[in-house]
């Protein structure tokens, strides 16, 4: 498994528009599972709608898992996916 | 095969009318944001045909050109290359865009923008030393020791710096930078500089003085000031950008900071430096005059908190000291304390008023900072912003001061008002009668007459509970069907004027061109969530997933002309109203009010089909 953690910097959080673009980037790559966990809560990260029920705002530090396919690339690419548009 | 992105980035550069023309750019995950000097100088058509662009539409003062995810950053590298522009943050671009307001509208707006990012440090600051100030007068010992000495220091250091804050926050707003926003800002409060808070000491020829070409500048420092500041940070913005377009790129670097604080520096303290002493020097005799007299009081109650704006208070000290001098009795007190304490009520009755959380949040530490003298945060924070509990203040403050005036309170202190100035009175239980009228006239006028912008639709009782007439369907599904969310057109997915909602990255539906601003549920089901900023609502049924998302971009108006009826986890009706929305707050927000309704998991549902039958 491979993880990283990312401290949102966009002002309005991961709402509609990011949280979608998040989830296709992620449907991308099919051998791994993603979850993001903020806190207490972790949700997978495919499921749009528990993505936005999370209420991720700008200064919540959120952990990102890889598990499984090419985690190395695929936590890599989500990781500029974070820095570039969040 | 792949875009050629420099060449895609210079065919967009070669239709924008050149590079005066475009103001700064920046890019979110699928567009490259331009604001732009001159639309019409842009080729529109040309630019739409730019092999890469999929789209493009003027927004919110931005000219927005659609690339995609993944390319747009390359495509903006390119561009910035090509240009020779800076990288621009989002924020920057939104600045920008601000900055093409009609003249009147910013000046409105300058004040409270350039207020409302500073507020937890004036609010943190004048709440502490409204207390650090209060203990003393009950607990004289507490005033000498080092606890006292210590706090009153944490707690005024961001009123005795405040131009150093104000001037950062100006530099944000005017688009200048900030770290020379920051020197402007700690020029004005130079410790060599004699401070303003005890200027008042000085006899007139005793201040020194700098004599450059034929300005004669007083060595004063500018502590406690606003106005001044603010105007101080737009000259230097506007040189800043000015010398920014005129220098040579090779020279920028060092020529323009250079240049632009010396510049700013010179006008600030020869002229709108002098210009402001002038005003304070006619403010101080009109404000002695007036609190000679009866009406004066009354006159001079209402028109304090204007020169605390103006951040030419700090000066009464000097007519305060006088008054104590020539008679014993500082009656100049009762008028400010009035006038402070009349803030105070004013913004309580906001306090307790207001809906709005973040507004509540601010207003409730205020006003116990107004009570105790401090009305800064309460007046800047609350009162000024709204603009009617400030004039209600003033009301109060008239009322106030002339009970004082008549009853001859005053008290052998100055410097203090509201609560702490309590022991010092000459007459305790008349000076507490003048604090009541004072809130209490304040309090009573907002109450009444100030009212928390909220939707038009926000009537509750106006608004049916379902919908008159029944929805159609608008979305089916082997799950099940999807009612149209709000009275309106509806348009299909593709041509919803938001390309992350128009190519489906959400999840396929409808678009809804609203007739009015009330929001219904599309199905008998549960609200999953209603965003903290209440412009989207996401619902669930039998496996289908719905997002309905009220205009394009309207995240950014944090909640403001959006009113939740429902509340996470809330089983609802077809029909119930979920959310009112202010169509016009959305428009003069610059955002298109199409209501999106989407089945996020559509993917993964059967047979899913948009549109009306």
């Amino acid at each position: 498994m491979k993880s990283f953690e990312y401290t949102i910097t966009d002002p309005v959080g991961i709402h509609a528009r990011p949280a979608g673009l998040l989830v296709k980037e992620i449907k991308g790559f099919a051998g791994s599972t993603v979850t993001i966990t903020k806190g207490e809560k972790t949700v997978n990260a495919l499921k749009l709608m528990a993505l936005m029920q999370m209420g991720i705002k700008q200064g919540d530090t959120v952990k990102v898992e890889v598990e499984g396919g090419d985690e190395e690339a695929v936590a890599a690419a989500i990781e500029a996916f974070f820095k570039a548009n969040l | 095969m792949a875009l050629d992105y420099r060449k895609c980035a210079e065919e967009i550069y070669s239709h924008l009318g050149g590079k005066e023309n475009i103001i700064s750019a920046a890019h979110c995950a699928t567009r490259l944001r331009l604001v732009i000097a001159d639309n019409s100088k842009i080729d529109t058509k040309a630019l739409e045909d730019v092999e890469g662009v999929k789209g493009l539409f003027d927004s919110n003062g931005q000219l927005q050109l659609i690339i995609g995810t993944g390319t747009v950053n390359k495509v903006y590298d390119e561009f910035l290359a090509v240009t020779g522009l800076s990288a621009a943050t989002k924020a920057d671009v939104k600045a920008a865009a601000a900055s093409r307001m009609p003249l009147w509208k910013k000046i409105l707006k300058t004040p409270g923008d350039v207020f409302v990012p500073i507020l937890p440090a004036i609010v943190a600051s004048g709440l502490m030393m409204g207390l650090v100030e209060a203990i003393p007068k009950f607990w004289a010992a507490f005033g000498e020791s080092d606890w006292y000495s210590f706090l009153d220091l944490v707690a005024n250091t961001a009123f005795a710096l405040l131009p150093v804050l104000v001037a950062v926050s100006a530099a944000r707003v005017f688009g200048g930078n900030i770290f020379l926003g920051a020197v402007i800002g700690l020029m004005m409060v130079h410790p060599a500089l004699i401070n303003a808070w005890t200027v008042g000491n000085y006899a007139a020829g005793e201040i020194p003085t700098w004599h450059l070409f034929f300005f004669n500048v007083q060595q004063v420092g500018y502590q406690g000031h606003v106005i001044p500041v603010i105007l101080a940070v737009l000259l230097m913005s506007t040189v800043e950008k000015w010398l920014h377009k005129k220098v040579p790129e090779m020279i920028d670097l060092f020529v323009t900071p250079l240049c632009t604080v010396l510049i700013t520096a010179f006008v600030t303290f020869t002229i709108i430096g002098p210009t402001f002493s002038i005003l304070e020097n006619w403010v101080l005799a009109g404000a002695k005059w007036l609190a000679s007299s009866l009406f004066g009081s009354l006159v001079m109650g209402a028109i304090y908190p204007w020169t605390v704006v103006m951040g030419l208070h700090h000066m009464y000290n000097v007519i305060e000291a006088g008054m104590i001098a020539q008679t014993g009795l500082n009656t100049w007190m009762p008028i400010a304390s009035a006038a402070n304490f009349a803030q105070f009520g004013a913004c309580l009755a906001v306090a307790l008023k207001v809906h709005n959380q973040k507004t509540k949040s601010v207003a409730l530490p205020s006003a116990l900072s107004a009570s105790l003298g401090i009305t800064e945060p309460a007046i800047f924070g609350i009162n000024f912003r709204f603009m009617k509990p400030f004039l209600c203040g003033m009301a109060g403050g008239a009322v106030g001061a002339l009970f004082g005036a008549l009853f001859k309170l005053g008290a052998p202190v100055y410097g203090v008002t509201g609560i702490p100035a309590i022991p010092a009175v000459n007459n305790v239980p008349l000076y507490l009668v003048e604090l009541l009228i004072a809130a209490g006239v304040a309090f009573a006028l907002t109450w009444v007459i100030w009212k928390e912008d909220v939707p038009k639709a926000a009537p509750v009782e106006e608004i049916p509970e379902e919908t008159a007439e029944p929805m159609p369907s608008v979305v089916r599904c082997a799950a099940g069907e999807m009612l149209q969310p709000t009275k309106g057109t509806v348009i299909a997915r593709e041509d919803i004027p938001d390309d992350t909602f128009a190519m489906g990255i959400l999840g396929d539906g409808v678009g809804v061109v609203p007739e009015e601003g009330i929001v219904y549920a599309p199905f008998d089901g549960t609200v999953t969530s209603v965003f903290d900023t209440k412009h989207a609502v996401t619902l669930e049924k039998n496996g289908m997933e719905v997002l309905i998302h009220i205009g394009v971009n309207t995240v950014n108006m944090n909640g403001e002309g959006f009113t939740a009826f429902v509340e996470d986890g809330q089983e609802v009706k077809a029909g119930q109203k979920l959310i009112a929305f202010d169509r016009d707050a959305i428009k003069a927000a610059g955002y298109n009010d199409t209501v999106v309704m989407l089945l996020t998991n559509s993917d993964d549902l059967e047979g899913v089909e948009c549109g009306l039958k």
